[in-house]
């Protein structure tokens, strides 16, 4: 998990405004990367780079709605705000309803722009912060041995020690020794900690 | 983006197609068809010198509010801020530059009135108008009064206005099937010192609640509809000193019609 510091994506096919945004990032000390288009970007950008993405809907080539759905397919988790121009209100919607984080209609106010961006990286350093976690969780669950995990499955059904060792076929002994295996790999600090651990995988298919 | 102004500024030039039209009557009908949709992008248009010209205006409000906030700061660059205003500067170039173009723009679509003849406008578009119809499924007949007075007018202008009327028909009537689409264009003398053109429909006519509305600009009672066509034709009526208007056809259906003084006599 290398913490890079996040990057402000400025896609715009307009030099003048890109290169203005660009400009007004830098002087609230934001580090920027400014890109001609979504193709661009698209190259340039790697999933494990923190930030968000400033992105015009209209450009020529693939448009902004056409970037965010790439990025969708892709499971990015940049969030994006949207510039919009003034007729493009439809687009925008469309935009939000497709995951935007927000959008801002030009001619904005800087601290219109300053303050997204600022609700953007707080999101983005969440959302990855979350996936970290569920990516430790999963490599301890992944260590545990095949008995293991069947004692796992009985533990978060809660599952006293005497049933499980009848449903396994052990003795009441063993099946604490593989509890305090399970405690140990998964790292977890308590009972109701594990259930966590195991439901926050789940949504994914991941149970074992 | 920056070649839309330019590409509008086509729309005022149709005199080379008529040129041409002289000699290959299928370049003629499929010149008038690319004029009819440069004029029907007019509200395309507005919406993209809109769009270019809040480009160097959003450019210069960021380059300014970099600055204030750089100048908020103890010991500003001032690289970056001779930086900053000199982009200022190059957008607000770029601003005049856009205007200036629509400035041209403007002057060439200043057309010159001189004394025409509606009825042979109307059969100069006779031919578009009958394939867009028939495309339609609508039958399209032509009333027109022989011995007509000339008009004083930009005769590519009127002739917007006749397509305009058609168009909105067509649809009225694609929205709203009848067992016989027609529309049937006319013209008259009225008053003594009026000419008159008119195109009906049988189709279902407008609400009676819409009927004062329908020429005022972006009132649209389709979905997809800019709300100008008529309201570019009311405009245009008005620089001819004329007029346009509405009434119910009988036993159903619309009438939109527009009234041209005719010349007076030397």
């Amino acid at each position: 998990m290398q913490q890079q510091p996040p990057t402000v994506f400025i896609v715009d096919d307009d030099e003048g405004v890109r290169n203005s945004l660009r400009f007004l990032l830098k002087s609230v000390g934001h580090a920027t990367r400014a890109l001609a288009s979504a193709n661009e970007f698209l190259e340039t950008y790697k999933p494990n780079q923190p930030g968000c993405l400033v992105l015009d809907v209209r450009m020529p080539g693939m448009s902004g709605l056409e970037l965010q759905q790439q990025l969708n397919l892709r499971g990015a988790v940049i969030p994006v705000i949207f510039i919009t121009g003034h007729g493009d209100i439809p687009m925008a919607v469309e935009a939000m309803q497709q995951g935007a984080f927000d959008f801002l209609q030009k001619p904005f106010r800087d601290q219109e722009l300053i303050d997204r961006i600022q609700r953007a990286l707080e999101r983005d350093a969440r959302s990855r912060a979350a996936l970290d976690q569920h990516a430790r969780i999963r490599e301890r669950l992944d260590s545990l041995t095949p008995r293991e995990r069947e004692v796992l499955a009985l533990m978060t059904r809660g599952k006293p020690n005497k049933i499980m060792a009848a449903e396994l076929g052990v003795s009441q002994r063993t099946v604490e020794i593989h509890r305090a295996r399970v405690m140990e790999k998964s790292g977890a600090a308590s009972l109701a900690q594990l259930v966590r651990m195991v439901m926050d995988l789940e949504p994914d298919g991941a149970s074992p | 983006m920056s070649d839309r102004v330019h590409e509008a500024q086509g729309a005022g030039e149709s005199l080379p197609e008529s040129v041409a039209a002289a000699r290959d009557p299928a370049a003629a009908l499929h010149g008038r068809l690319l004029n009819v949709s440069r004029m029907a992008t007019i509200g395309e248009m507005a919406a993209g010198v809109a769009h270019e010209l809040n480009q160097p205006l959003t450019a210069i409000a960021n380059y300014a509010h970099a600055c204030e906030r750089l100048l908020a700061r103890p010991g500003a660059d001032l690289d970056d801020l001779r930086e900053a205003l000199h982009q200022i500067t190059a957008q607000t170039t770029r601003a005049a530059e856009i205007i200036r173009r629509l400035r041209a723009l403007a002057r060439s679509q200043q057309s010159d009135h001189v004394p025409v003849d509606l009825n042979k406008l109307i059969e100069e578009l006779h031919e578009l108008m009958k394939t867009d119809a028939s495309l339609h499924g609508v039958s399209l007949t032509l009333e027109l009064a022989p011995g007509l007075p000339e008009v004083a007018a930009a005769g590519s202008e009127i002739q917007q206005v006749v397509l305009n009327f058609l168009r909105n028909s067509l649809e009225a009537l694609a929205a709203h099937p009848v067992s016989r689409p027609a529309v049937a264009i006319s013209t008259a003398v009225v008053n003594g010192h009026g000419v008159q053109l008119t195109v009906c429909d049988n189709g279902p006519g407008l609400p009676a609640a819409v009927e004062r509305q329908v020429f005022d600009p972006f009132f649209s009672t389709k979905e997809n509809g800019t709300g100008l066509g008529l309201a570019i034709s009311s405009t245009i009526a008005r620089a001819h000193g004329g007029s346009v208007g509405y009434r119910a056809n009988t036993p159903c259906g619309a009438c939109f019609y527009i009234v041209l003084p005719t010349q007076l006599p030397e």
